[in-house]
């Protein structure tokens, strides 16, 4: 038997065995996934590997922890609330609108910062209300925001995934807007209408308005909304104008606006909701780390070579269904790994089959799809505690979209040629 | 008298010890890999300067790198050897270090800066697994060099951006490239540390009117533009000839002309923005790719991976890649003879500021049968 296959084989049983069998955390299990490989291919206990594994994730850490911040001071401050019946009030006559219109508000943060984390945790969090008023089952308003996250965080103009994958073979990221857009758009609006149009067809203003708040937005006024005015603002203009505007990036942002709302409107215990809202957060930070080390050892014991290299030797076909399946699935250790370690070879595999953007523009969006993958799952797990329920029932909902997503998107990669028109 | 401790508490407070001993030992592990390995500087060195020379705000900072000058006392062109760019592609980091200790050039000068990104010499890449350290044999024992990162150590620069913009044309690329020293040319004089170093290369280059610039590196075998000399189109004609050359030496060499809308790489914007004649070396290096197998030491000097052999043969790989492996010394020895044929063409050019004459080099096929550790300098005190 392959040498390397077999340390993956201990990685995978040791760590389905602990988080099964045992219940201990995924991070745990993980970790202990990694040790169990690397001592059976004799580097012992690598201290430095499971160390430095865990920087990988550094920067995503920082971001969710005070988008968290952020999030929790919008809602304490009354902001959410009064946002909610302000969109309910103005757009309840015409619920698909309103459905494409949320959206488009979900996958705003996603397209400016090329993060779906970002996304589900600032406009998922607003949003997340408001379709639960209008009606929408809790797992189906958090699959929407998964989804919708993960479809900013593929529409352009930022898409780290292609970014990477353009980057792996010296391609200028140019001309990507237009294959992104148009994937990213169909799938967001087919999304949310599947899911939610046929649960708000016939709304009921008056009984909505029994379940508003709408005594912040009263007292307060349009000073409420400022913190959410502000980040994006801000996010736009380091983004939009980044010679002159100054760079504060996205955790000193999210701390600003966090700042400001705990000024603009209700006053609340500033350091015991901070407290509580990073108790939430810790799991999945912990999952990051786990998978930073995990991923550490992979390539440390080689066995990420073997997943690889077996995956490039399948033939042709067999080579669309690996791309449909293991790269959304490595999305499961981070959907920017999977971009750099799968998509740079998958483009290169397909690379003269028709328009080489458009190709990686396809692959990158698939990447993207991997946040919805546990144990991180990044997208799905948030957008499950923002409704307020387990990750698995969420999950399940997005079970169809995800699978129209994969063939639309296999769809396209078969005519890169014919779509070569949306690229420069 | 005394509450008992929740045993909660006490098991926190255990592991936090845990963690707090394990941070001590590997603290100390990394900033091992901030102390520069010996170089040993051979006869035909006649100045060692350093970047802050021409760029000071880079002194007292981990960018500020030395700079070895090779002067053969006799007027003639000047060529510049960038090697360290990338410290994860140690083929570049080797051939210039062999110019210092080993070069003696005949007429012109020639100036090296074997470690062009210092700070990336001090970090390994998350995710990566490799080695910190790799060693080379040499006549009088073995000498250890750092096995670094591609990007400048985030302790300098730190945090990345989401979306790296490239400061003189605008142009995006993921926000890992932010301390990539070979995105951030022609370098920007108030950017960031990484912009700062390039800015500081590309001064030096201006002050000193160099004429060659060649930037030593390696790309993973499945990376299309591999054991390739990529060069700005100014320097076509010499780099065409020097690709012929290398070509008749019996080695598999490709020329491109560098892409006019990729930006910040060295070839581009030294060539647009300096009166330099800039060309890049690439090198296929198998620890620094995606299929490879178990990471070591071993396959940094020998570079034997089956998993690049078996890609080869599905036809993967744009390098062909046999079981024998793509050895440090084959490559570094492939940079040393384009490094060799980029003087000798530019010296049969019409350029009218002399020639540049780099003196006995060894050549590929000794390179190869003897190694490069016997062409280093054995280890000694300084």
């Amino acid at each position: 038997m392959n040498l390397e296959f077999l340390y993956l084989m201990v990685m995978l049983s040791v760590f389905l065995l602990a988080h099964l069998l045992l219940r201990q955390p995924v991070s745990l299990s993980m970790v202990l996934g990694a040790v169990a490989a690397s001592l059976v291919s004799g580097h012992g206990i690598p201290l430095r590997h499971l160390f430095e594994g865990t920087f990988t994730y550094i920067d995503t850490i920082l971001i969710i922890s005070t988008a968290m911040l952020f999030m929790t001071a919008i809602q304490e401050s009354g902001a959410l609330a009064a946002m909610n019946a302000a969109i309910v009030t103005r757009f309840h006559k015409y619920p698909a609108i309103m459905l494409i219109l949320l959206m488009f508000t979900i996958m705003f943060p996603g397209m400016i910062t090329g993060s779906s984390t970002a996304a589900v945790l600032t406009a998922g969090a607003i949003v997340a209300p408001v379709l639960t008023m209008i009606g929408i089952p809790k797992a189906k308003a958090g699959a929407i925001i998964a989804i919708g996250a993960i479809m900013g965080m593929a529409a352009p103009p930022v898409n780290i995934p292609a970014m990477l994958i353009a980057g792996g073979v010296d391609m200028p990221y140019i001309g990507f807007e237009g294959p992104l857009l148009l994937i990213s758009v169909v799938c967001a609006v087919f999304t949310v209408l599947f899911l939610g149009l046929k649960h708000c067809k016939k709304l009921d203003l008056q009984a909505l308005q029994a379940q508003l708040d709408l005594e912040a937005g009263r007292k307060y006024g349009l000073k409420l909304y400022l913190p959410i005015a502000l980040l994006a603002l801000l996010l736009v203009m380091s983004n939009a104008f980044p010679t002159w505007f100054p760079q504060l990036s996205t955790p000193l942002i999210f701390l600003i606006c966090a700042g400001a709302a705990t000024l603009t409107g209700r006053r609340f215990p500033v350091w015991e909701k901070s407290l509580s809202a990073m108790d939430t957060t810790i799991p999945v930070l912990s999952k990051l780390m786990g998978v930073g080390m995990f991923i550490q050892v992979l390539t440390l014991t080689g066995a990420r070579g073997w997943i690889v290299v077996s995956c490039l030797s399948l033939p042709q076909v067999l080579l669309y269904a690996a791309i449909a399946i293991i790269m959304p699935a490595f999305g499961a250790i981070s959907s920017y790994g999977a971009a750099s370690v799968m998509g740079v070879p998958f483009l290169l595999a397909l690379l003269y089959t028709g328009d080489q953007i458009t190709i990686a523009a396809l692959l990158a969006f698939i990447c993207c799809l991997g946040d919805l993958m546990p144990p991180t799952a990044l997208a799905g797990n948030y957008s499950a505690q923002i409704v307020g329920l387990p990750y698995r029932p969420v999950l399940r909902q997005c079970a169809i979209p995800f699978l129209v997503c994969i063939t639309l998107a296999l769809v396209y990669l078969q005519f890169t040629g014919a779509l070569a028109f949306l690229t420069p | 008298m005394f509450k008992k401790i929740p045993s909660h508490i006490l098991s926190a407070a255990a592991l936090c010890l845990l963690a707090v001993c394990a941070v001590v030992v590997l603290a100390r592990e990394f900033t091992g890999m901030w102390q520069d390995e010996p170089i040993y500087p051979g006869p035909g060195v006649s100045a060692v300067e350093k970047l802050s020379d021409y760029f000071p705000r880079l002194k007292d900072s981990r960018g500020n790198t030395d700079i070895y000058v090779l002067d053969s006392g006799k007027p003639g062109a000047s060529m510049l050897v960038l090697g360290g760019t990338h410290p994860n592609e140690p083929a570049g980091f080797i051939a210039a270090l062999s110019l210092v200790e080993r070069c003696q050039p005949r007429e012109g000068i020639l100036y090296v800066i074997p470690r062009a990104n210092r700070s990336a010499f001090t970090c390994t890449d998350p995710q990566e697994a490799a080695p910190m350290y790799f060693t080379i044999e040499t006549a009088g024992g073995p000498r250890v060099f750092r096995f670094g990162s591609r990007a400048t150590n985030p302790i300098d620069q730190w945090p990345d951006r989401e979306v790296y913009v490239h400061a003189s044309s605008g142009q995006t690329l993921s926000g890992m490239e932010t301390r990539n020293l070979n995105r951030a040319y022609p370098g920007l004089k108030n950017g960031n540390f990484t912009e700062q170093i390039a800015f500081g290369i590309a001064s030096l280059i201006r002050e000193k009117d160099i004429d060659i610039t060649i930037d030593l590196h390696e790309a993973s075998p499945e990376y299309p533009t591999i054991n390739a000399l990529v060069s700005h189109e100014r320097a076509m004609d010499v780099a065409a000839w020097a690709v012929m050359y290398m070509q008749m030496e019996g080695m598999q060499i490709s020329l491109e002309v560098s892409p006019r809308n990729l930006r910040g790489l060295s070839h581009r914007e030294l060539g647009d923005h300096t009166d330099t004649l800039a060309v890049l070396f690439e090198s296929a290096n198998a620890s620094q790719g995606r299929l490879r197998g178990p990471m070591s030491e071993e396959l940094i000097v020998k570079g034997v991976d089956p998993y690049y052999t078996l890609a080869d043969s599905y036809g993967k790989l744009y390098v062909s890649y046999p079981a024998s492996g793509i050895s440090l010394s084959e490559r570094v020895a492939r940079h040393l003879c384009g490094i060799e044929q980029v003087a000798v063409s530019y010296n049969e050019s019409m350029y009218p500021k002399g020639q540049v004459d780099l003196g006995q080099l060894p050549g590929y096929s000794q390179l190869m049968s003897e190694g490069i550790g016997a062409f280093l300098a054995p280890p000694r005190e300084l």
